[in-house]
């Protein structure tokens, strides 16, 4: 529903000299655009480069590995930051990266895996909020900020990366862009398209943090205090 | 070349030895001084503080005098930013809007002139001492004049120049602000000062008689023994 | 509380907070570490004067087509299945979203901080309607427990607070009994609130960008509160300016990074979401129902004047953060939840001149904030104008200076009357004048004078030197 917007509109036409509210998209025709020519002439290995500079100044840690590394990577990592609860996604790309075994092992460990799970609605957010660790896939990467960008989705809860303690975001090199231009380019895109977009895009840039109290910056305050990327080398 | 001086009402009435220093400097450096009697106020005091129609008055009046310069010099930066404002202030007016416009075309801040026009960034000058030097806020970042000041200085020799700390911030001069909101200007000032005095130098040299009367003046009733001094009499020491 | 923050008159409030010297320490402080990490993260772009001009025609293009944007905006939303309430006024606004308050029976709501709502003063109607209203930033939950003492910056509220005096905050008001540590209190203030999120029935948050293309509301925090805000409670509230809106996500990108490198000197912050309605039939976490209230509150009166520039502000408060006079008043001495160079431009728009006219004077006109600002507002010289309409358009000027300044036009542009005024200005100061130095002047020398030395006229003008000069030079 859409309420007061005649009334509203009307005025506001009025004050920019209108007669009339305007119905056709002004063409928008910029004198300047210098996010072409920002970062748009690495490559892919450059913007890894870039990405781990970046990751030093957003206190976040990053691992590179491959595939094939990856299982015991992420074993590792959990354990480093003190083992589950872990919270996942309901997400086709742990079987694509070869996760599914390690998923299964943990809980043979003593650690507990929770996988969103739709059917069971609101109750994910209890039992994501009880874990340690959220696990999710980056479905964009800015290198130049050092964010994970995700799209939420039906097996995709936009708590998993914001409840829990800790965070680890798991980056195939390919989802690797030079910066939010490139990510807010293909959103855009989208939208013209006529595809619906994700009721929930996070743009993710390092643990939590706040400068409020005597400007000293305190890493973790409401979201995670900790997080790590791994970058995974998929092409 | 030949140059019309525009001295300011503060050097006029306050600050003659700046005048001298200017017109000497600029007769060293080969230039042919003309001095318009005709010659009042800016308009900057009124046309600040909102008068915008009583500073017409005086802006008009400048318009007139000047126009038939080949180049003005003025030893302020700020005072300098209010010529090329004019065609601002008229932009309305068809009449007066081109001859501000011609105006604005030929003013220059003295330092400026100096380097830009002139080509020059050893004038030969000779002063002994610690230094520090207070960008004013017009000069800088309105008029755009921010390198020439350092590079005529950093060629004073026996000069020794010192960095001063937060020299961005505004001295708290700013016209009838500094009556207006006295109790602010004063903070704002003795800051500058504390800032000046860390520097440990025994000049203090800016290109703005209004920011240097200021500062000179709070440094004075502090007893600070501080010696306040126009660019142009640095320039034209030897 | 609403925009205006107290009833003290402008300069004792000024006296009252210069005595602060905590919080101008901290102001300083800030300051300096604000705007050298603005500057830093300005340079690493290289071509910062491009970015800034691709900021300021963007928002300059939206404001221009703002009927466009805001109805394309709507309607994308309604798409989407959210609600859209367009007010007029604080007061329709604070109504609506007290309508729905009722409607859900809430008793507990989360808010994200948000300039607007302070604006409308919708936590005070909140809370007369018995909900527990509670602020999830930082800054703004010290001051909310602090028996809701007002911000001073827009960026970090609690500015003007030390740890000491939040440690006493936390100690009276949550039984904490740690120490000052900054990390122990966040970490105090992250337990209480997560407690607090997780049985909010309604989430509010403000908007720093919407996007009319898509229908998306975006937030930026550091904290990640606006997530929690707007993913655990089933019913969320986006309040919005009228004017915070970009046309499509490029230039949303383009803002935000401007946004976050000016506010404090970041790429980008930890949390920057752009939320599209409610959440879908397939997901299970978000709001089942989201609104998006659109606020005027004497925006359009702005829109169309020669004022309009000031909508581009995307509240950063760069200029807050290098202004040498906010530096010593602090920003409760404005009166206003809007401080600073942006504060002493808006906030008369908004709220007039009867309470407000002195802000405009609180400047040197140093330009510094103009220099600062990313989307290239020119505040120094709305300051300027209002000083020319307070003068010249509402006659509020006080008489002396009227006449002080009559008096200047008319002997500034006369010849003979200025020769003979500067003339003698040297004998008349002269009973004041002790080597070379006038410490107590007359008339309106006197403020002058009470804080600093004002030199003697020249004994010798320098136009009578030149004369001379000439005459010496043989030229005349």
């Amino acid at each position: 529903m859409i309420q007061n917007k005649e009334r509203f509109l009307a005025n506001v036409a009025s004050r920019l000299s209108r007669t009339e509210v305007l119905t056709e998209r002004p063409s928008r025709n910029w004198n300047y655009r210098p996010q072409d020519k920002t970062l748009t002439d690495k490559t892919q290995d450059e913007l890894v480069d870039i990405l781990r500079d970046q990751c030093r100044l957003i206190h976040t840690e990053l691992i590179e590995t491959d595939s094939s590394g990856l299982p015991e990577v992420l074993a590792e990592t959990v354990a480093a930051y003190g083992g589950g609860p872990l919270a996942i996604w309901q997400d086709h790309r742990y079987d694509a990266f070869g996760l599914r075994e390690q998923l299964a092992t943990w809980p043979n460990q003593g650690i507990d895996v929770h996988e969103w799970d739709p059917s069971i609605g609101h109750d994910n957010i209890g039992i994501v909020e009880q874990a340690n660790i959220g696990i999710t896939f980056s479905d964009i990467t800015l290198a130049e900020s050092g964010t994970v960008v995700l799209f939420s989705g039906e097996g995709k809860g936009r708590t998993v990366s914001l409840l829990p303690h800790k965070y680890i975001a798991l980056v195939p090199k390919s989802t690797i862009v030079p910066r939010m231009t490139q990510a807010a380019q293909r959103i855009s895109k989208q939208v013209q398209d006529g595809e619906a977009i994700a009721s929930c895009i996070n743009f993710i840039t390092g643990p939590s943090n706040s400068a409020d109290i005597e400007m000293n910056l305190v890493v973790g305050v409401h979201g995670p205090v900790k997080a790590a990327y791994i970058v995974i080398e998929d092409r | 070349m030949r140059v019309t001086l525009f001295a300011t009402c503060i050097v006029d009435m306050f600050q003659s030895d700046v005048g001298i220093a200017t017109v000497e400097l600029l007769e060293r450096l080969g230039c042919d001084i003309v001095f318009p009697t005709g010659q009042v106020c800016c308009g900057q005091p009124a046309y600040n503080s909102g008068y915008v129609e009583d500073a017409k008055k005086a802006m008009k009046k400048m318009i007139a005098t000047f126009e038939d310069a080949e180049v003005i010099v003025t030893p302020s930066g700020s005072c300098a930013t209010m010529f090329k404002d004019y065609q601002h202030v008229f932009q309305d007016d068809p009449v007066w809007r081109p001859r501000a416009e011609r105006l604005a075309e030929k003013t220059y801040e003295l330092t400026e002139f100096i380097v830009d026009v002139l080509k020059i960034e050893d004038v030969g000058a000779k002063l002994e001492g610690i230094a520090t030097y207070h960008p004013s806020c017009h000069m800088t970042r309105l008029l755009g004049v921010k390198d020439a000041p350092m590079k005529l200085l950093s060629h004073v020799k026996g000069l020794e120049m010192q960095p001063l700390p937060n020299a961005q911030n505004c001295c708290g001069f700013g016209g009838t602000f500094s009556v207006k909101m006295g109790n602010i200007s004063e903070q704002m000032v003795d800051e500058k000062v504390d800032s000046v005095t860390e520097t440990k130098a025994s000049y203090l040299i800016g290109a703005d008689g209004g920011c240097l009367m200021n500062i000179g003046g709070r440094m004075q009733r502090r007893g600070k023994p501080v010696k306040v001094m126009h660019i142009a009499e640095v320039l034209n020491s030897r | 509380m609403a925009m205006k923050i107290g009833n003290e008159k402008f300069k004792d409030n000024v006296n009252k907070q210069m005595e602060d010297t905590f919080m101008r320490g901290a102001v300083a402080g800030a300051q300096e570490r604000l705007r050298t990490r603005r500057l830093d993260a300005a340079e690493e772009l290289g071509n910062w004067e491009e970015w800034r001009s691709h900021g300021e025609e963007i928002r300059q293009h939206t404001l221009d087509h703002l009927d466009y944007y805001l109805q394309e905006l709507s309607e994308n939303l309604q798409k989407r299945g959210g609600h859209v309430f367009f007010a007029a006024t604080a007061e329709e606004a604070n109504d609506y979203v007290k309508g729905i308050v009722k409607e859900k029976r809430a008793k507990k709501i989360l808010k994200a901080k948000s300039m607007v709502t302070e604006e409308i003063g919708l936590n005070g109607v909140l809370e007369q309607e018995g909900c527990d209203v509670i602020e999830t930033d930082l800054g703004e939950y010290i001051l909310q427990l602090d028996d809701h003492d007002p911000p001073s910056h827009i960026v970090t509220p609690a500015l003007h607070k030390n740890k000491e005096q939040i440690k006493d905050v936390f100690t009276e008001k949550l039984d904490y009994k740690l120490t000052s540590k900054p990390e122990e209190l966040a970490l105090h203030a992250r337990e209480k609130l997560r407690q607090e999120f997780l049985q909010a029935d309604i989430g509010i948050t403000g908007c720093n960008f919407a996007i009319a293309e898509s229908g998306s509301v975006g937030l930026v925090t550091n904290e990640g509160n606006a997530g929690m805000v707007s993913d655990l409670p089933d019913t969320q509230i986006c309040v919005m300016g009228m004017e915070r809106i970009v046309p499509t996500f490029e230039e949303f990108e383009v803002l935000v990074g401007l946004l976050t490198r000016s506010a404090v000197g970041q790429k980008l912050t930890s949390y920057i979401t752009a939320l599209t309605g409610p959440r879908t039939a397939e997901e299970a976490d978000g709001p089942s129902e989201f609104h998006l209230v659109i606020v005027d509150n004497g925006r359009s009166g702005i829109l169309g004047t020669e004022f309009q520039s000031v909508l581009q502000c995307i509240r950063c408060a760069a200029c807050i953060n290098v202004c040498p006079v906010y530096r010593h008043i602090g920003g409760h001495s404005y009166n206003s939840i809007y401080p600073g160079p942006i504060g002493a431009v808006l906030t008369p728009l908004l709220g007039g001149y009867d309470d407000f006219k002195e802000l405009p004077y609180a400047s040197t006109l140093c330009a510094a904030c103009t220099d600062a600002c990313p989307v290239k507002i020119p505040l120094h010289q709305l300051l300027h104008r209002h000083r020319q309409v307070i003068v010249e358009r509402e006659g509020r000027a006080p008489i002396s200076e009227k006449m002080a300044m009559k008096a200047f036009g008319i002997g500034a542009s006369s010849n003979p009357l200025y020769a003979a005024g500067s003339k003698m200005a040297s004998s008349v100061m002269k009973p004041f004048t002790k080597d070379e130095t006038i410490s107590k002047g007359p008339g309106p020398l006197k403020a002058w004078t009470e804080i600093r030395d004002f030199p003697a006229p020249n004994k010798e003008r320098f136009r009578d030197w030149f004369k001379q000069h000439e005459k010496e030079s043989g030229k005349l």
